[in-house]
């Protein structure tokens, strides 16, 4: 076996050697090449601008540059711009937000909800992470955790379209309560808040799992049994041992999920209904019509991307602050 | 005591499972059945809603298009994010934060803003809803992902192997090609299904940069938006079917590597 792999590496390793004599040999000496490779290496500081030019660039024009043009567009009274009509700035759009119900409402909702879905999400997976870190051999845990990596490179789509099969009225869920008689009509559970919180805990559940697995994976097996040793007890360990190494992983896992609960779609508009309009069906809503309600549309979606990066970077703040405290 | 934890946990562990795979179970069992209404019991079973997915033009030619769309900004994505990686990592510079923030700041955008600001935005360069706009948008959301798993494996290459390169006189060009890039093939090929699956599989962004042609996600919320039926569950089988397995044999495929090259 060993002797198959060295055999293999070798004769992997000649046909590099003989194509330096073609390709990478012809090409160190072919002129224009050389004369480039000149003007480049000139200087580190030429080099390094070469290298870097572009990426910066890429990031300045495509990353940043949306969310610009976004704000821009948020400020200005019409967009796009009729020809011959001057474009004013005005604050107007984010007065709208404020002055209707409607608009609000989903907004604070939105909030609550993905806040509240965060937290049953963390409670959900944390079991689960630990169980994969601590109590299960090294070779299983890849295994355990490969299954439930299947379900999560299905889209969004498909999975939310299999939590309505599970949950309606002649789903799933209702066929297996009538069968042991424990209601007579199906429970109503689509196009509730109840659905909706399933399908989104459905869809967000890996981004928190993996982030704990790997932080509780990390934790050395040995303090939890230095601190059984010192006399503490279960609940004690966890909570003194466990829980404050932890804080890294669940704070990188709740701020992920709940930038990615308050960005979802398809998933609200599907499995809920009118008592649970979410703010990105109100932003959605700006941009089926016709442009002239694009700057209202960006407006809002600052507002809520303003919103959601202030409160994780608070909350991941507070999750450092408690990290340093605890350790102090 | 640990071990009445350790079975609970365990049962705890099972209970997710099924959570994470009864739902995907029962919409494949649904497109079985012979019936348009969706909704259990199903008395009577049939695979001619699965055999009518194959024979749908429009559902064959959206799954092309999907293809092809994952693919051409796949190809961008990793362009881009392979040189950013090369950029960043490793290197001391000026505003070399502010960079890589930037560079993350796609991946941090909740969806719905991503996809509104992507539209405005490409309403600014010009490029028509539809095909193009799509490709672009998917490949800026997909850069960071690239960008992040490369710089993790640039991270562990010996930098005497460069060293040595360079003492026997091969260029910066010559010395990336030849020793940094077959380096960086597995985690390139691992970036490039990642980004593969995200295209294939993202929504929001395709419906609001889309034109009339819509990419698989797009045709399967179009069709549920007007009722539930069987034929749904046949099309959305045929893309989970198509995802997983590219996942698993991603997750196969990169773990062999991986032994191979740090055994």
């Amino acid at each position: 076996m060993s002797n198959d792999t060295t055999t293999r590496t070798k004769s992997a390793g000649v046909a590099p050697e003989k194509s330096d004599r073609t390709f990478w040999g012809w090409l160190s000496v072919w002129t224009p090449y050389t004369a480039l490779m000149k003007l480049v290496t000139t200087s580190p500081r030429r080099q390094f601008v070469i290298l870097a030019a572009f990426p910066i660039l890429w990031v300045l024009t495509q990353h940043l540059g949306p969310m610009l043009q976004m704000l821009r567009v948020s400020l200005i009274d019409a967009y796009p711009v009729a020809p011959g009509v001057e474009q004013h700035f005005t604050l107007d759009n984010y007065a709208r937000f404020f002055g209707e119900r409607i608009f609000w409402q989903p907004f604070f909702r939105t909030l609550i909800f993905a806040g509240t879905l965060t937290f049953c999400t963390l409670i959900l997976t944390f079991p689960v992470a630990y169980f994969l870190a601590r109590h299960v051999s090294r070779k299983n845990q890849l295994l355990m955790l490969l299954l439930l990596l299947i379900p999560f490179w299905v889209g969004e789509i498909v999975r939310t379209y299999a939590i309505m099969i599970l949950l309606g009225n002649t789903g799933a869920v209702n066929l297996v309560l009538k069968w042991f008689g424990l209601i007579d009509r199906p429970i109503p559970f689509m196009y509730t808040s109840f659905s909706m919180g399933i399908g989104i805990v459905y869809l967000t559940a890996l981004y928190m799992l993996l982030p704990l697995y790997s932080a509780l994976e990390k934790l050395p097996k040995s303090y939890g049994e230095a601190a059984a040793d010192l006399g503490a007890g279960a609940w004690t360990r966890f909570r003194r041992v466990t829980l404050p190494l932890t804080l890294e992983g669940i704070s990188s896992g709740c701020t992920l999920v709940f930038l990615i609960s308050t960005g979802f779609y398809a998933t609200p508009v599907l499995l809920g209904g009118p008592s649970t309009t979410v703010f990105s069906e109100t932003i959605a809503g700006f941009f089926h019509v016709a442009g002239d309600e694009w700057p209202t549309g960006a407006a809002f979606a600052t507002i809520m991307f303003v919103t959601a990066m202030l409160l994780t970077g608070v909350f991941q703040k507070l999750m450092y602050a408690l990290r340093k405290g605890d350790t102090k | 005591m640990t071990r009445g934890n350790r079975i609970l946990l365990s049962c705890i562990y099972w209970a997710f499972v099924l959570y994470v795979f009864v739902p995907l179970m029962l919409m494949i069992l649904m497109g079985f059945k012979d019936s348009k209404f969706i909704g259990f019991p199903i008395k009577s079973w049939t695979l001619d809603w699965y055999l009518g997915v194959f024979a749908d033009a429009e559902v064959v030619s959206t799954l092309t298009y999907s293809v092809v769309i994952a693919v051409l900004s796949t190809l961008i994505s990793v362009v881009v994010g392979t040189w950013i990686a090369v950029l960043l990592e490793g290197r001391k510079f000026l505003g070399r934060a502010a960079i890589f923030g930037l560079t993350i700041l796609p991946a941090l955008v909740p969806g719905i803003i991503s996809a509104i600001a992507f539209r405005i935005y490409a309403r600014l360069l010009g490029i028509e809803p539809g095909m193009g706009a799509i490709i672009w948008a998917h490949a800026v959301h997909n850069v960071p992902f690239v960008a992040l798993v490369v710089m993790a494996r640039l991270s562990t290459l010996p930098k005497s192997q460069i060293e040595a390169a360079r003492d026997l006189g091969a260029d910066p060009i010559i010395a990336f090609l030849r020793i940094t890039f077959p380096y960086l093939i597995p985690a390139i090929l691992g970036a490039s299904i990642f980004c593969l699956l995200l295209s294939f599989d993202d929504f929001v962004r395709s419906f609001f940069l889309g034109g009339y042609e819509p990419t698989l996600p797009v045709l399967i919320f179009a069709k549920l938006r007007s009722g539930m039926s069987p034929e749904i569950n046949a099309i959305a089988t045929v893309a989970l079917v198509l995802t997983a397995a590219i996942g698993i044999w991603a997750e196969r495929f990169t773990r062999r590597t991986n032994k191979d090259t740090n055994p």
